[in-house]
């Protein structure tokens, strides 16, 4: 019972306009029972003791319902009223107002909610993958109970992670190190037969062992590196930027060549003897001396 | 409280006095009131993010998780007790806003409405996914809740309420996702 109130009273003394609410406590016939515990979707009652219409109010998440009652028999609670998890309050009005309030709890996980981080990712970096879960059941209330859910990671035919996670306050989540080739990473996560289905693109890291030669040419010089590949052997992606450094007697001269076809390939003026080195990323590769004509 | 006037044995000039005072009452009534509201247009919120994890609550997330909360909190107020959908325009997303808008129409529909008085919340930050894009907060809510049928008020009570949270940025805020009660954390 939670509130006990009673408009009376209402006095006029020199016309319409001097009234006066004031609010009695009274003593109240009617009482109201909530159920102890109710699931999202599941009906429900609600029992009264008294007699004598009142109006009932049902008031929760997504519900403001206000309907008449008889007294002592109980009040069906519908289905549909107590989809949505969370707070409700009960109030029967019959003169005065008594109200009770009682909760509706999710029911059983029918989808997951999963975030997968990145969309892309170089292969081989420590805790460059997650993924977090949220169960929710078929009224989208979060499945706040534990539930166990199983995180799998792969990588063409290779398991690369197969984990379970209790979820906790309604969330389970991990992080992994990406793999080490090249190529579409499939995330799952999976809970009672429902699953959700995540791909991840991994790409080759930075390139590894760079390796140049060059030549003369009638203009100056041409250089051109290897077939570029990162340290586990995947060909870095075309477009990646490599740049040449031409050192002679004269200063400094710089060119930026993209990969094309995983070979990048750059012309650059010179005269004389040259020192030639390339560069992508953080990574250096070998130097090579040239020498052009003078 | 209660107010007892026996007007046809007291003397004329009484009953006029009677009345002045009545009408200071209605009228101290009325301002008190309209305070009141602008009093309660406010919450109170306390942000917690020590426990928060795997990802650390940077104070720049931390002060736009407070003052998006907060104003969500007030908007929903407002939209349940003006019952309209407008204020829910912004701060709430998904299934929070779902059931908001429902509720708003359900009441529109009823006659009912709820006020949200003297808010005061003790917000702490249960988790914050690594790549930062979602946020599960539990909020210990104490407020006064008036439901009222018609404007004839139907029940007034001080509550504590639980509520787990999802909260997600979105363009130039982070917006409430998910709002959900529960008996305890």
């Amino acid at each position: 019972m939670r509130c006990r109130f009673r408009m009376c009273g209402a006095m006029s003394l020199i016309g319409a306009w001097a009234f006066a609410a004031c609010l009695v406590a009274v003593s109240s016939a009617q009482e109201i029972k909530v159920p102890a515990s109710v699931t999202a979707g599941d009906e429900s009652v609600i029992s009264t003791t008294g007699s004598g219409s009142a109006t009932f109010y049902l008031v929760g998440p997504g519900v403001s319902r206000k309907s008449e009652v008889s007294l002592g028999q109980e009040i069906p609670l519908r289905a549909q009223d107590l989809r949505n998890a969370g707070s409700y309050m009960a109030i029967v009005c019959s003169g005065t107002c008594q109200s009770t309030g009682f909760y509706v709890s999710a029911t059983k996980p029918a989808s997951l909610a999963f975030l997968v981080h990145p969309s892309r990712v170089p292969v081989g970096q420590s805790d460059a993958v997650s993924g977090v879960a949220f169960p929710f059941d078929q009224f989208r209330n979060l499945v706040l109970a534990p539930q166990t859910i199983n995180f799998q990671l792969t990588a063409g035919n290779s398991a690369l992670l197969s984990r379970e996670v209790r979820s906790q306050d309604g969330v389970a989540w991990f992080r992994t190190t990406s793999g080490k080739s090249a190529g579409l990473m499939q995330v799952n996560a999976a809970l009672e037969g429902i699953t959700a289905k995540r791909a991840v693109q991994q790409v080759a890291s930075d390139p590894c062992n760079l390796r140049i030669t060059g030549q003369r040419v009638a203009t100056g010089i041409v250089v051109q590196t290897e077939p570029v590949h990162d340290c586990a052997g995947n060909p870095v992606p075309d477009g990646t930027i490599v740049t040449f450094t031409a050192t002679e007697a004269s200063g400094k001269n710089t060119v930026d060549a993209p990969i094309k076809k995983g070979i990048a390939r750059a012309q650059m003026a010179a005269s004389g003897a040259v020192l030639v080195s390339a560069a992508s990323g953080v990574v250096i590769g070998n130097d090579v001396r040239i020498e052009a004509q003078r | 409280m209660s107010c007892i006037v026996k007007s046809d044995t007291q003397p004329r000039i009484a009953t006029i006095a009677i009345a002045k005072l009545i009408v200071t009452a209605v009228v101290v009534l009325l301002a008190s009131s309209s305070n009141l509201y602008a009093a309660d247009a406010t919450a109170q919120v306390q942000l917690n993010v020590a426990k928060a994890g795997p990802r650390a609550v940077e104070s720049l997330t931390e002060r736009g998780i407070l003052r998006d909360y907060r104003f969500a909190w007030m908007s929903m107020a407002q939209a349940l007790e003006f019952n309209t959908v407008d204020p829910l325009e912004g701060p709430f997303a998904g299934e929070a806003k779902k059931w908001l808008r429902e509720t708003v129409a359900n009441q529109q529909r009823s006659g009912i409405s709820q006020r949200y008085m003297n808010q005061n919340h003790q917000l702490e930050a249960v988790f914050y996914a690594p790549e930062g894009d979602v946020m599960e907060l539990h909020d210990t809510a104490e407020y006064q809740l008036q439901v009222s049928d018609g404007g004839k008020l139907i029940h007034d009570e001080h509550v504590i309420v639980h509520y787990v949270i999802l909260m997600t940025p979105a363009a130039d805020q982070w917006v409430i996702r998910q709002l959900q009660a529960v008996p305890q954390f």
